[in-house]
């Protein structure tokens, strides 16, 4: 069984020769890494400590793989090398060609086969809150046989992630039928043997970019059958590095690969009805409910904006029973606006069918979803503002509830 | 005078009988060539419609961004349908402009020569005109999209501007392939594009204090939100 892009055409022959130098290694903690040069020290610090804390006597590798930095992301990670002689064994490898952040978490799951390992932990260079103990936490369950996937939960504040929480897991879990709170969250833990069956998945270029590689993991990870666990890795942390992409961007890359996934495991997600929670290792997360700034009046000045501009490509991607439910959302004052979750759900089966049809060029079809998720998001901050974690976790079981509700129209829209 | 007139009727019958003998198979050639081009250009249409759905031609314009703008014409049939009967209409006045120059009339001589040298011409203008309308559709929907991501105001007018500078320009570049008032296309074109530009810089500077100081906003909100959490998964 041959990998669908060979080890040797991403990395560099050099590298590879240096790594077979430490060949079989039992553990890779695989760091991909494009323009981190603020926050990469700091993660290659926590997970170097890690492995020496907790697996001493294991044979270990902090595998730091960068897809084309121009920021001295190399400078930092040499220069932090020569200061830690005594660290668990460090390869950095600098691959060629288009500066991809997927092309690094990819070469990490060909190399995670190469050095024939039996766990690997994957962590993002922007995670500054990454610990010594998440190295543990995402490998020792995997060692143990206990998981072949290991999937972060982290304390948030509720206004973070909202891509996550409105969109990418509800829906996953109405897909899928699992109720996985991350599905690209920065870090986790896999077995070789799932990164053996990711490889071999036809890569196609939009997994390349963002986090669609992460979540092809994850979704592999679900539909293969293997087993899923969720550990708590506390709060989350990120450090933004220069050239990220903007919102409408970001939307545009996450959904697109959502849409891709969905294409790709159609055989499996159409018979599935419901959804059940997760395994975990430890105490389920919570959210603070820490005051951040929310600017909803921003959100729901850009849906209305889409509402009145966009219309005319709206209409070619949202059947008129839909948009007769958006129009009168455009009428109401901020302090009242509301964009209820089985709408919300409807849109982005509606953008998820027009997708699969090609009814539009894709990238601006997937552009042209983020009036809509700002207009929710702005309906989500403003439901979630005065409720207690625990009126969270039911407004997000809510919003979860609504995607499984839905199913059923894209299934009989889907061909 | 009996015999006269008897002399003038039998030679104009035989002058017209012998110039009808002399036409009839040039007729005849005509109308063989006529119908033989129309069967042709039936076949023609038949395969090319086939050889077109087999490669699913409609679905791609739908996914170039083509069949929105196609579809609300309301007169347009699909891009197939459309290409097949081109292919029908062109091979039919071959047929018959051949068939004309088999009846080698004074009138029609050369003509098939002037055609001939213009359809060249013709076809790469017509598809000039439909790349531009391929290129002015896609360029102002994104740009229609990216205005309203950007909350900029005026979004449409933006969209409408990037497809009419495109039409106008694949237009005036058609103009010029034709061959039809060179000069004056290439002029013509100069001074509305540089007078639209210089329209535009002015309207902007002296009348769009406000839409410029939103797009710098919008532009300095894109940075913050990229160290804004909220916009991360």
């Amino acid at each position: 069984m041959g990998d669908r892009i060979p080890a040797k055409d991403l990395v560099p022959v050099e590298s590879l020769a240096t790594l077979d130098t430490a060949r079989p290694s039992e553990l890779v903690v695989g760091i991909p890494v494009l323009n981190h040069a603020r926050s990469i020290a700091q993660v290659m610090e926590s997970m170097a400590m890690g492995l020496a804390k907790h697996f001493p006597s294991r044979k270990a590798m902090l595998l730091v793989v960068d897809a084309g930095s121009q920021d001295g992301t190399r400078e930092v990670i040499r220069s932090w090398k020569e200061k830690s002689p005594d660290a668990p064994l460090i390869q950095d490898v600098y691959l060629t060609g288009p500066a991809l952040r997927g092309r690094a978490t990819l070469a990490i799951l060909l190399l995670v086969r190469h050095l024939e390992a039996q766990a690997c932990a994957l962590v993002d260079a922007n995670l500054t809150s990454a610990a010594p103990a998440w190295v543990y936490q995402l490998l020792q369950p995997v060692l143990q046989g206990e998981a072949d996937y290991i999937s972060p939960v982290y304390t948030r504040l509720m206004s973070e992630g909202t891509l996550t929480t409105n969109l990418a897991a509800p829906l996953t879990r109405a897909l899928y039928g699992k109720r996985i709170r991350e599905v690209m969250g920065g870090c986790a833990g896999f077995s070789a043997k799932l990164a053996s069956q990711v490889v071999e998945i036809d890569t196609r270029a939009n997994d390349l970019d963002a986090y669609g590689m992460e979540m092809g993991l994850t979704t592999e990870a679900l539909v293969s059958g293997g087993k899923v666990v969720e550990t708590h890795l506390g709060r989350k942390m990120v450090i933004a590095s220069p050239g990220e992409p903007d919102m409408a961007t970001m939307l545009a890359r996450v959904t697109g690969s959502l849409f891709g996934l969905m294409e790709r495991y159609r055989a499996f997600w159409e018979p599935i009805d419901g959804s059940s929670p997760l395994p975990q290792t430890d105490m389920p997360a919570s959210f603070s409910s820490e005051a951040a700034e929310i600017h909803v009046e921003r959100m729901v000045r850009a849906f209305r904006l889409g509402l009145k501009d966009l219309l005319p490509v709206w209409e070619q991607i949202m059947p008129e029973e839909t948009l007769a439910h958006l129009y009168p959302l455009g009428l109401l004052p901020v302090d009242e606006f509301r964009f209820p979750p089985l709408l919300w759900a409807r849109v982005v089966f509606d953008f998820a069918v027009a997708f699969h049809e090609w009814r539009l060029p894709r990238e601006h079809l997937l552009r042209a979803l983020t009036p809509l998720y700002l207009g929710r998001v702005a309906a989500f901050l403003a439901e979630a503002q005065d409720a207690t974690p625990s009126q969270f976790s039911d407004l997000l079981d809510h919003i979860g509830q609504a995607f499984e509700e839905e199913k059923g129209s894209l299934r009989a829209r889907w061909r | 005078m009996e015999k006269a007139w008897t002399e003038i009727l039998v030679s104009s019958f035989q002058e017209v009988t012998h110039r009808l003998s002399l036409l009839a198979p040039r007729l005849l050639a005509m109308l063989t060539l006529v119908l033989l081009g129309w069967i042709a250009a039936v076949i023609a249409r038949r395969v090319v419609v086939r050889l077109l759905v087999a490669a699913d031609v409609d679905a791609r314009c739908a996914r170039w961004g083509l069949m929105p703008t196609w579809s609300r014409t309301g007169v347009l049939p699909s891009p197939t349908t459309l290409v097949g009967r081109l292919v029908f209409w062109m091979l039919l006045l071959m047929a018959v402009l051949m068939g004309i120059e088999a009846l080698e009339l004074t009138a029609t001589a050369g003509l098939v020569a002037l055609v001939m040298r213009f359809v060249p011409n013709l076809i790469v203008a017509a598809l000039i005109m439909v790349s531009a309308w391929v290129l002015a559709n896609f360029l102002s929907q994104a740009a229609l999209i990216g205005a309203v991501n950007a909350q900029v105001a005026g979004a449409p007018l933006i969209a409408g501007a990037v497809r009419w500078l495109v039409l106008v320009f694949g237009g005036a570049a058609a103009l010029t392939q034709l061959g039809i008032a060179r000069e004056m296309v290439l002029l013509a074109f100069g001074i509305a594009f540089g007078g639209s530009v210089l329209a535009l810089a002015l309207a902007f500077g002296l009348g769009g204090k406000d839409v410029a100081r939103e797009i710098l906003e919008s532009r300095l909100r894109k940075q913050e939100e990229s160290e804004d959490p909220m916009t991360r998964p």
